[in-house]
């Protein structure tokens, strides 16, 4: 066990350990940072934004996922600065695609919903990109609508590195960056899908549903997924 | 190999050479082969066999010597004659005019803008301001020939670090020159290398970036398609500084026409042991690769361009962990880009001292643009650092088309910013750039006249950065696609003040919340024309005024 | 303190906040007691009158919608932008992914319960703009009150601190919560 050291988060002395992440420290000490891309053991990409905070001496925001601990950090995460852009990434996610909360099977078991709830963004500024997508229900059990999809890649990363089967990927560029499967083919066609539902799980929005479920009553099984990754020590 | 050996062999190939009375360089790079000067080259090979003239005159398909705008560009050494546009009829007139009757063709030569065709051609504007260390020997040798290159010092450097040098000395001769990466951010080469060097790893690797994508600029195609020996010459010497055995240059699919020379460098400079096992007799080894790219801009960032070597999807990481501690595979990784390569022999034989002697203290040494737009001479460019604006737009350029009124200079492609009237006379180095709210970047320069409207070009560059944004991190996937819908908005004359204030706002927010570079410079286009030429928005939001329902 | 005067009107909506806004249920009294509810679409009256407060519910998505939020903008010191319809466009703005006659087609002539198989074209019958706005693309908006249907305690707690010259704050009550 390495020796630990000493670094301060929003003027709070908070002992920490090499390797840990800025977020994982955080989250320990009950400081709370909204996250998105994140997911527990997945491997973090730092897309989201939503984590960024301010380290000092650094000219540019970092996300505090991918942001490992170093002697003598003094790191803010609740400045005005990195709250105004919280909001603005969710006006942003809200606007890209098409999300009707009222008619969603997350509605009310929502990361985005909640996201919106708590940082605070009670109308959209921007207007909707207006991109009509495919909803892809050709796979037996489960639907994938990317007019939902806000792009986190956990359903990518949790098929890959946990399933191992690596169905998912991601084309295009841009906004019109779109999850695929295999090479693009219908989910329901696909030759690597287990048809296991992790990435139906670890879904954030309603984006990945099973066919068994409607508006307001999906159901998420995240605690389960993370558990079987701490039970497996996935090395990611 | 000695250096005994590397003399006696460029001597040896001066003298093969100078049993030719004439020279002709017939340009075939990037900017004289869309004006047709594969045929003209064809032409003037057949033109000289017909004559039987070839024991005394050799052509050689060169690569880019400048003067773009008025190709396809012909050369006649020693003389140094430049002919402009020369075409497949005509190219016959060289020959029987310049080299069987020995006077130059008079109505061919470069024009000046004096409209008097000057006989002596490089006393022209054109040449005399610039100062050529990248380009010194690109449209003077054949890039096929390895032999070309040595005979110009080619590889004296490589000989003299491995035999006479150690990797610390090289890096402190480097850092002595104060080269900066010539990519556009301008970090001090050196200090990158010796992050690499310090980095205890058994494996490393050197990086070439070639993936140039900025609109409007082909530094790096040119410099590879007219002197690919002197990128793998500087690749080579940073890999013995760094300790890498491996190297990629990593280029773009597009350029075709520089990936066929550099692939025949590369087997020329192995069959030559100047790449492999044993490099020079030493016990100094490294090999080179090429990897192509499929046309992505940000895979020109340094992570996505590990990722896209790596064989993945091209989107970056965030940083640190920089790729000189974890870049390839993991292991430590120097990614340079091609013109910062292509400095370092002349900075190794030379000295630091002599690099540092031209541009300014904080940015030395030369920089190639590539001047494009409303000048009369469009072309390739090596200027000293610290130049002035007004000089390359002016004196190089030869001036406005048309002679209208300059507006704006565009430097650093869509990562830069527009820079107006009032500071063309700040010199060009990277901070006063940065302080004008754009970059450096690669080198690209677009000049704009007074007809441009500011709106249409911040709009243009939105539009590539937000269908170059790689779609990973959401403030550059949607800020720039919300950011051109604005500007267009605007643009069509339905913009309000409101629209201009949320387009500010979500110009700074991209700026600050994105991942990799390509989303942080996206908006400088923008900035920067919003701070200079508010008045082209203005303009267009007036326009809205008398509009009384906007939305339905 | 003076009463203040509160209006309320819907748009392109479901009238859901509406049906909302009457489950404050006693709760109404209180807010009677501040203030008189001047216009509704159940308290009769052409014009939208000069009020304190506006509720607007139901996004813009014809041409009298446009002239109606203009009139209210006009008339209203207050105009809150109510549920989701007015906040973000909403189901009122699914519509906004196809084109206008598409939608009458579907809605008319293809509908399983319109025996006439015709689309209504009387003059007085709104026509449909081709796109469908939320209430802040067209005027500006003092508060928003998220929801499809906000919650009747969203409502009153907003009503009530306006009634209050309070400035009403959706954190407090846990945030703004879409759908």
């Amino acid at each position: 066990m390495k020796p630990p050291f000493p670094i301060e988060i929003d003027g709070k002395v908070i002992q920490v350990t090499e390797g840990q992440t800025v977020l994982e420290v955080c989250q320990a000490n009950g400081i709370d940072i909204p996250v998105m891309c994140h997911f527990e053991g997945l491997p973090d990409v730092g897309a989201c934004r939503l984590c960024l905070v301010e380290l000092k001496g650094v000219p540019k925001l970092l996300p505090a996922c991918t942001l490992r601990v170093a002697p003598n950090q003094v790191i803010n995460t609740q400045t005005e600065k990195i709250k105004k852009y919280r909001k603005m990434i969710v006006e942003a996610l809200f606007c890209e695609r098409d999300h009707v909360c009222a008619i969603c099977v997350a509605n009310g078991n929502c990361e985005l919903q909640d996201l919106a709830k708590k940082v605070g963004v009670d109308h959209m500024r921007f207007p909707d990109i207006l991109q009509p997508l495919e909803l892809d229900a050709s796979h037996p059990y489960f639907v994938i609508d990317h007019n939902r999809c806000i792009m986190c890649t956990r359903c990518v990363r949790v098929c890959a590195e946990v399933e191992g089967a690596h169905n998912f990927d991601i084309k295009n560029r841009s906004y019109k960056v779109r999850i695929i499967s295999d090479f693009n083919q219908p989910w329901g066609e696909s030759k690597t899908c287990t048809s296991c539902g992790k990435c139906v799980a670890v879904c954030p929005v309603g984006a990945l549903w099973s066919k068994s479920s409607y508006q307001g009553k999906i159901e998420k099984k995240k605690e389960a997924i993370c558990d079987l990754i701490r039970k497996r020590k996935v090395n990611v | 190999m000695s250096r005994e050996d590397l003399k006696q062999m460029a001597q040896r190939i001066q003298d093969d050479k100078k049993k030719y009375a004439y020279t002709i360089f017939a340009c075939n790079a990037s900017g004289c082969i869309p004006s047709g000067s594969e045929a003209v080259f064809e032409a003037l090979k057949n033109c000289v066999k017909d004559r039987k003239l070839e024991d005394q005159v050799r052509v050689v398909s060169c690569g880019c010597m400048g003067i773009c705008a008025q190709g396809p560009i012909v050369r006649v050494d020693p003389d140094q004659s430049i002919y402009q546009k020369v075409t497949v009829e005509n190219a016959h007139r060289i020959i029987d005019e310049h080299i069987i009757g020995k006077t130059p063709v008079k109505d061919m030569l470069l024009f000046s803008h004096e409209k008097e065709p000057l006989i002596n051609s490089f006393e022209e504007t054109f040449f005399k301001k610039q100062k050529r260390v990248v380009l010194r020997n690109c449209g003077r040798i054949d890039p096929q020939s390895i032999d070309d290159y040595i005979a110009e010092g080619g590889y004296q450097a490589l000989e003299k670090v491995l035999k006479r040098m150690g990797p610390e000395e090289v890096i402190a001769e480097v850092k002595h020159s104060r080269l900066r990466g010539r990519g556009g951010a301008g970090y001090p080469t050196g200090l990158k290398w010796e992050v690499v060097y310090k980095y205890v790893s058994d494996k490393k690797f050197v990086v070439c970036n070639a993936d140039e994508g900025d609109p409007g600029a082909f530094m790096d195609r040119s410099v590879i398609e007219g002197d690919p020996h002197r990128v793998l010459e500087g690749m080579i010497i940073a890999a013995y500084a760094v300790g890498a055995q491996k190297g990629y240059v990593y280029i773009r699919g597009e350029y075709a026409t520089a990936i066929k020379p550099l692939e025949t460098a590369i087997k020329q400079a192995k069959k030559n042991g100047f790449l492999g096992e044993t490099i020079m007799g030493t016990t100094f080894k490294f090999d080179i690769e090429i990897r192509i790219g499929a046309g992505a801009f940000v895979c020109g960032e340094q992570t996505a361009l590990i990722a896209s070597i790596e064989g993945r999807r091209g989107t970056p990481r965030p940083r640190p962990p920089y790729p000189a501690e974890k870049g390839l595979w993991g292991y430590p990784t120097l990614i340079n880009n091609v013109e910062t390569f292509a400095n370092i022999s002349a900075i190794i034989v030379h000295g630091g001292e002599w690099f540092c002697e031209t541009g300014t203290t904080k940015s030395t040494g030369t920089k190639v643009f590539s001047l494009a737009g409303k000048v009369k001479n469009t072309g390739l460019i090596e200027v000293p650092m610290g130049i002035s604006l007004r000089e390359i737009v002016y004196d190089i350029g030869g001036g406005i088309l048309d002679d209208r009124e300059f507006k704006a200079a565009q430097t650093g492609g869509p990562s830069g910013g527009c820079i107006s009237k009032e500071y063309l006379d700040r010199p060009v180095d990277y901070e006063s750039l940065v302080e004008l709210g754009s970059i450096m970047g690669s080198g690209g320069l677009i000049v704009m006249d007074d007809t441009s409207d500011m709106v249409d070009v911040a709009r243009f560059f939105m539009e590539f950065c937000m269908d170059e944004s790689c779609g990973k991190c959401v403030p550059c996937r949607v800020g720039t696609k919300q950011m051109f819908d604005l500007l267009n908005k605007i643009y069509i004359g339905r913009g309000t003040m409101a629209d201009l204030k949320v387009l500010e706002e979500l110009a700074i927010f991209v700026k600050e919340a994105s991942l990799c570079g390509l989303g942080m410079s996206a908006p400088n286009p923008l900035l920067s024309s919003l701070r200079f030429f508010k008045e082209d928005f203005l303009q267009h939001i007036q326009r809205n005024e008398k509009v009384v329902k906007p939305l339905i | 303190m003076k009463k203040k005067t509160i209006g309320t009107v819907w748009l392109a909506g479901c009238s859901g906040c509406h049906m909302s806004l009457l489950d404050i249920d006693e709760r109404m009294l209180e807010v009677l007691k501040l203030a008189d509810i001047v216009k509704s679409p159940i308290v009769d009256g052409k014009e939208f009158p000069e009020v304190d407060i506006a509720l607007v519910e139901g996004a813009v998505g014809s041409e009298e919608h446009l002239d109606e939020i203009l009139h209210i903008r006009a008339k209203a010191k207050i105009v809150v932008s109510f549920g989701d319809c007015a906040v973000s466009g909403n189901v009122s703005s699914m519509r906004n992914y196809l084109k206008t006659q598409e939608v009458l087609a579907r809605s008319y002539e293809e509908a399983e319960s319109n025996d006439s198989k015709q689309i209504p074209n009387a003059a007085e019958i709104l026509s449909l703009s081709h796109r469908v706005h939320p209430l802040h693309e067209v005027v500006d908006i003092d508060y928003y009150i998220p929801g499809c249907p906000p919650s009747a305690d969203t409502i009153f707690y907003v009503l009530n601190e306006l009634l209050n010259d309070r400035v009403p704050d959706l954190a407090v009550i846990g945030g703004p919560k879409h759908g």
